[in-house]
């Protein structure tokens, strides 16, 4: 169900079916953390105005958001008994806006992460398969709003950790531009990686939502002065003459007929609308690197990020008889083999003998990568892909190891969005044998409304808008 | 064999901001504890650093006074060592761009000027008090957060004395462009000394030792000395000294080891990417510059140039600015600089000492000083008067109505004088007889008695010649 139908309903009615229904579904998709006691929240509605834009409209944080006097784990047993003392700033955003916000949502680990296999309340399924992984980072947000618990989910992207599960759950998940949206609050991946993210069941509700996002922030240095459009408002369907670039590096790895014949078919009838179709390749060297450069910046900034994760002031402490002994039994106690394994390799990567040829090397192929993708964008007004190679992995494939290695490109592209901070839409095309697949654009920096135009062409197009799994309880 | 010093220093100057260098919670000294911090401090997740626009103000302002160059483009690094006093786990720091480069300052000791060069200026935060006691460790998280600046010299300094001498400029200099309270005895200005001796005459460094935490400028030259007495009968004994970390213990007067330096540990200093580089306003830099206060040195050569002042009492000013800065202002209300400055160094100092005053707190104002000055310049009080009258003005009082009620005016008027004088001449013909027969004594007996007559208030100098003067007429 989309904000605007929500609306017409009763406001405690629908916050408390939210909630119920979180409820239900969690023995099936094990997509929550922690339930809310709403009841606070729906008393101060009185001080909100109701043409408050998310006026007593239920929503779901990702579980790395912090909220004052309500636990923040970020899905790490580290942080099982956190609870933060201040709100983020997309918290206060929310609250100014009259959102009631139900559930801190299951993620990876401190967003270590493309499953949400790796969280410390276990893995979370897929709505529309629960023998499927919802992806991740923000696997449990993806869910919530798959499964028609709410109609908007914030989550992070540090690599895809939207639009990955965005994809997989066959809702709208975007990343606006680096800066667009202040990170203060946000429990850290990787600095210069992090967006905040969200998820909607159509694009118009993500138009919307970014308008209560978006802004300047003090606390946040890398917040953008840039105005906040009314998106929502100016969204305007009508495509002709915008050229789109088809990204020929993701589309020729991927092997799925099906897959494939989804993402030309609306191409063409992008195309039949006005749009100017073309393909673009870029160098194959530099698209073989995304995968590697990510894994060096994003670990090296990670484990610096969270030095802060000692057992000293908050969070699991563990005995010992001396502060290094503290500070080690707890972070061995309190990461997954998976998280130690990547502070392992930023740290090694961060060592002032390899820095150069580890860590700068990664950031100055970075730049290049960027440098790519801005040429094609001088040119296009969006790169459009496949966001994944094909529907949903199997919990089991994926717990196996048997993805690992299988699509260089097609399954890392996304990265692409977070080298270079610009705006990244993922959106449902299609369904192969009643699961979700979807499509993946890349706008200008700052250009978000160049995504929410194509994207109600899109959904004009595919009819899928407000597609919600059902979910047998 | 005889040895050559060579010294570098390293400070750590807390800025006198009024919110922290990268959060908004206040700067505070001897508040109860964790009292002035927020959840940026504490390193809580998801916490980001804001930069403090005014501490790199003040940043700009020591670049400048020392020298250096400034770096138009602000950048910041992390430097990750876990420890309970750093709750991020890392420090934010300059270490790859500092915002300051290539200074110099100038000392002087027994009379010879020197240079010393400035490497660098950075800018960073502090970290976290801790307290050991029997039970534990106490953290007060109020001084986390709170901006420095690190000043590091190149190794220039050849003596404790030099060493000294560097250290007091600059802490006079920081204290004059009001950047720092530079009070090394509560720590915000700390000092750490890097020490090695060489063979006169060799071009190669030896090893060096840092001595850490020394608390006063006394300390540093008797840490220095007693280092190097430690380090040539070392090398003298033909052993050799190890790299380590000492601190000056001042009951025994000697230097002690704290740590051994065993490889050194990897920082992994890389851009904070929380913080993009920001561009610096050049004409904000300009600004900066143009209205820097004036700093001792120039205003030392002032005082001798254009007050004419001796060296001394212009240094016996410039050391104290509080005192310096009162006597400027003594001289917006008279120009007898060098009698001003007798008054503020020996009288105002010694006064303010005897009422155990601070500076700061002198009650004394400008005004009156300068008019009492003016006064003794014009004979309307007699000097001795005039400590009668400074009294007074200590207590905050005007000294024209100090003189008025008590009745202290000097009598300079010729013809009041006259008529006094020729009362007492014809009242002593005796003397008249002394003096012509050649008895010059006479002259101060009668001087005493138109003193007595006029009540001490006739001017001295012309009641005694208007004597001498009417004698020769008798």
């Amino acid at each position: 169900m989309n904000i605007q139908k929500l609306r017409e309903q009763d406001v405690r009615k629908r916050c408390e079916e939210a909630l119920a229904k979180a409820k239900e579904y969690q023995k099936e998709l094990n997509a929550v953390v922690t339930f809310y006691d709403i009841e606070e929240q729906l008393q101060n509605l009185k001080h909100i105005k109701e043409d408050a834009p998310l006026y007593g409209i239920p929503v779901v944080l990702k579980d790395n958001v912090s909220t004052k006097g309500i636990r923040t784990t970020a899905s790490s047993y580290m942080l099982d008994n956190y609870i933060p003392v201040y709100d983020a700033h997309i918290v206060e955003k929310l609250k100014q806006a009259g959102a009631i916000m139900i559930a801190k949502a299951s993620m990876d680990e401190l967003g270590m992460g493309g499953t949400n296999l790796n969280a410390h309340t276990g893995k979370v399924r897929n709505p529309w398969d629960s023998d499927r992984i919802s992806g991740g980072s923000s696997g449990g947000s993806a869910v919530l709003v798959a499964s028609d618990v709410v109609a908007l989910a914030i989550g992070s992207d540090t690599g895809d950790s939207v639009r990955k599960p965005a994809a997989f759950n066959g809702v709208v998940g975007i990343k606006p531009t680096y800066g667009r949206i202040s990170r203060y609050g946000m429990i850290p991946y990787a600095a210069s990686l992090d967006h905040v993210g969200y998820f909607t069941s159509e694009v118009k509700d993500a138009a919307l939502a970014l308008e209560v996002l978006a802004g300047r922030d003090d606390r946040d240095a890398t917040s953008s002065y840039e105005e906040v459009p009314a998106y929502s408002q100016n969204i305007d369907s009508d495509i002709k003459g915008k050229k789109i670039a088809v990204l020929d590096n993701v589309m020729d790895e991927i092997q799925d007929e099906q897959v494939k014949q989804n993402f030309y078919e609306l191409m063409q009838k992008l195309e039949k609308r006005g749009a100017i179709i073309e393909h673009v390749t870029f160098d194959d060297k530099l698209m073989q690197m995304l995968l590697p450069v990510y894994f060096i910046i994003a670990n090296a900034e990670a484990t610096s990020n969270h030095s802060n994760l000692d057992g000293i002031r908050f969070g699991l402490r563990e005995e010992g008889n001396t502060l290094e002994e503290i500070m080690i039994h707890s972070r061995t106690k309190g990461f997954s083999s998976n998280v130690r394994k990547r502070f392992i390799i930023g740290s090694y990567a961060l060592y002032t003998e390899n820095q150069d040829k580890i860590y700068k090397k990664a950031q100055q192929v970075r730049r290049l990568i960027v440098e790519e993708l801005k040429r094609t964008l001088d040119m296009y007004d969006v790169v459009i892909t496949c966001a994944a190679p094909g529907v949903a992995p199997t919990i089991k494939d994926c717990e196996n190891g048997k993805l690992s290695n299988q699509y260089q490109v097609a399954d890392n592209h996304m990265v692409l969005g977070n080298f270079s901070g610009y705006p990244s839409m993922t959106m449902p095309s299609g369904y192969i044998n009643g699961l979700p697949i979807g499509v993946n654009m890349t706008a200008k920096p700052f250009d978000e409304q160049m995504l929410f135009n194509i994207g109600v062409a899109i959904e004009e197009e595919t009819g899928i808008k407000n597609c919600c799994a059902e979910v047998k309880a | 064999m005889s040895f050559e010093v060579v010294i570098g220093i390293e400070i750590h100057c807390e800025l006198k901001t009024k919110t922290k260098m990268f959060s908004s919670a206040p700067v505070s000294f001897g508040e109860k504890a964790n009292t002035c911090v927020n959840e940026i401090d504490l390193g809580h997740p998801g916490t980001l650093p804001a930069v403090n626009k005014h501490a790199v103000e003040l940043a700009i302002k020591a670049a400048s006074a020392l020298q250096c160059e400034i770096d138009p483009v602000l950048r910041f690094d992390r430097k990750n060592y876990y420890y309970s006093d750093l709750p991020k786990g890392y420090q934010i720091t300059q270490q790859f761009h500092p915002i300051g480069s290539h200074g110099q300052v100038s000392i002087e000791v027994e009379g010879i000027k020197k240079q010393i060069r400035i490497q660098r200026i950075h800018m960073e935060e502090d970290t976290a008090k801790q307290f050991h006691n029997d039970t534990g460790t106490l953290i007060d998280f109020n001084r986390a957060g709170t901006p420095l600046i690190e000043i590091v010299s190149e190794a220039d300094m050849r003596s404790g004395k030099e060493a000294a001498a560097y250290v007091e400029k600059l802490r006079t200099i920081l204290y004059y462009l009001g950047v720092s309270d530079v009070k090394m005895e509560e720590g915000s200005m700390r000092c750490d000394v890097n020490i090695s001796l060489r063979e006169k005459g060799a071009t190669t460094f030896g090893v060096k030792t840092e001595i850490k935490n020394l608390n006063s400028i006394s300390n540093v030259q008797k840490a220095i000395e007693a280092e190097v007495k430690r380090q040539s009968e070392i090398l003298l004994s033909g052993g050799t000294v190890e790299q380590e970390t000492r601190r000056y213990d001042e009951a025994q007067k000697d230097t002690v080891l704290m740590r051994k330096k065993v490889g050194s540990v990897d920082y992994k200093y890389f851009p904070d990417p929380n913080i993009t580089p920001i561009r610096v306003d050049a004409k904000w830099i300009q600004k900066i510059q143009e209205e820097l206060p004036e700093l001792p040195d120039a205003r030392k050569q002032r005082y001798m140039d254009t007050l004419g002042l001796s060296d001394y009492d212009a240094d016996v000013l410039v050391q104290n600015r509080e005192l310096s800065d009162f006597y400027d202002e003594v001289c917006e209300y008279c120009k007898e600089y060098k009698l001003i400055a007798n008054w503020v160094i020996t009288e105002l100092s010694a006064a303010l000492n005897k009422q155990n005053l601070k500076m700061q707190d002198n009650p004394c104002k400008a005004e009156h000083l300068g008019v009492m000055i003016n006064m003794v310049k014009a004979g309307e009080i007699s000097s001795k008067q005039a400590k009668t009258v400074f009294e007074e003005i200590m207590k905050g009082n005007d000294p024209k109505k100090v003189v008025e009620e008590k009745g202290m005016k000097q009598m300079s008027d010729a013809t009041e004088l006259l008529s006094i004088v020729s009362a007492v001449l014809d009242a002593n013909p005796q003397s008249i007889e002394d003096f012509k027969n050649g008895k010059d004594r006479a002259v101060g007996f009668l001087v005493g008695q138109v003193m007595k007559a006029s009540k001490g208030q006739a001017n001295p100098a012309m009641t005694n010649q208007m004597i001498q003067e009417e004698l020769k007429k008798r």
